[in-house]
């Protein structure tokens, strides 16, 4: 299979999605960017069609990048009981290089076993309540790592049949891998 | 067993000459509990590939009469060996209270200790023993099978010196003494 030819069909079938800028391909793999989550199944429906029938990864980055150190114990409010006293507390610095932005980018990895081949998706989404469609109609391995997304991340995925928590007990409040994730003392905290 | 264990000392309180009855009976029953302490099978985390080091055959605790038990009602010693995250204290504090008594828990590694390297960690509980008490603590990140070893010859130090005559267990419940002394 020619993986040009298909990014250039799924590019010529579904209007919103474009082979991504070099910086955001994961290793060599092709990676394709949808403008809008409006495009997201008719291009993986389409994917599927073509053989990519093996949704093997669904993740997402947080972009706000370093916030504070709230949630960590060591630091001001609750010092480390092996630092060293002149240890400097830890602050959050950002990265001058980093492009920041109140953004998730949501990432599925589809892959062709018998082509050898593998196709990315990125999705950038807004922070404030954020939502995406759910695959779990065209993929059956979408429910667990969707409910896992939503679990540490907060992302709600439309049309997920049992969006609830699947990692974290269900005491634990927020979603830790938030970068403003504050953690709030639960019972085994003291 | 169990129950000439919990009656004996009752039965024989106020006999003369019982104190040596039960430093004699104290002997084979501390004998026989140190070289039989079988650990329920349960890992946490990367510890828990030592510990099953530990029971093959290069370092071999079968020799010690240490054997890895299917099931908790069958198990003496509960080894903590992993990361106990929040999700899973409740599971260790049911199985903890599945074994029978006397029962005793080796807390195996940084994490079991005191959270280790997630002390910092939103879902690592900070030490096993803010759930349930512990015998025997191993440092390490994991602990060598040596160092499960000595805490093994530690917890077996630990069970001669135990004595029917107060209980003859190891937690604070079974100190207090026997439950059944009427008989
Ligand atoms: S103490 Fe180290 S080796 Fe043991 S479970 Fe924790 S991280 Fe893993």
């Amino acid at each position: 299979m020619n993986i040009e030819s298909l990014v250039a069909d799924l590019a010529a079938k579904v209007p919103g999605v474009v082979l991504a800028a070099d910086p955001s391909y994961v290793k060599s793999y092709p990676t394709m960017r949808l403008s809008s989550a409006a495009y997201l199944l008719p291009a993986a429906s389409f994917l599927k069609e073509r053989g990519f029938d093996y949704l093997e990864i669904i993740t997402a980055v947080d972009w706000l990048g370093p916030v504070s150190p709230e949630g960590y114990t060591r630091g001001g409010r609750n010092p480390h009981p092996f630092s060293a006293p002149e240890a400097p507390a830890l602050v959050a610095v950002k990265n001058p290089a980093a492009a920041y932005k109140p953004a998730f980018d949501m990432l599925w990895c589809l892959a062709n076993i018998p082509a050898r081949a593998r196709l990315l998706l990125r999705l950038e989404i807004p922070r404030e309540d954020p939502a995406v469609p759910s695959l779990t109609g065209l993929f059956k391995a979408a429910d667990w790592q969707e409910r896992e997304v939503f679990d540490l991340l907060g992302v709600r995925f439309e049309g997920h049949p049992n969006l609830k928590k699947i990692l974290t007990p269900d005491f634990l409040q927020g979603h830790p891998l938030r970068k403003d994730y504050v953690h709030v003392k639960d019972r085994y905290d003291e | 067993m169990g129950v000439i264990l919990e009656r004996l000392p009752g039965a024989v309180k106020g006999v003369p000459g019982a104190g040596v009855v039960l430093t004699t009976a104290d002997v084979f029953i501390d004998w026989s509990r140190k070289y039989s302490l079988w650990p329920v099978t349960f890992g946490l985390a990367c510890c828990a590939i030592e510990m099953m080091a530990a029971y093959a055959s290069r370092f071999d605790f079968d020799r010690m009469g240490v054997m890895p038990r299917p099931s908790p009602r069958q198990a003496d010693v509960m080894i903590i060996a992993g990361t106990v995250v929040k999700k899973m204290a409740e599971p260790i504090i049911r199985i903890y209270h599945q074994m029978p008594e006397p029962r005793f828990v080796i807390s195996m590694g940084s994490c079991a200790n005191c959270g280790g390297p997630y002390y910092d960690s939103y879902s690592v509980v900070k030490g096993v023993d803010r759930i349930i008490p512990v015998d025997v603590y191993v440092a390490g990140c994991p602990p060598r099978p040596e160092a499960l070893f000595y805490a093994v010859l530690k917890l077996q130090e630990k069970v001669q010196k135990m004595r029917i005559s107060k209980g003859a267990g190891a937690t604070p419940q079974a100190e207090k003494g026997p439950r059944n002394v009427a008989a």
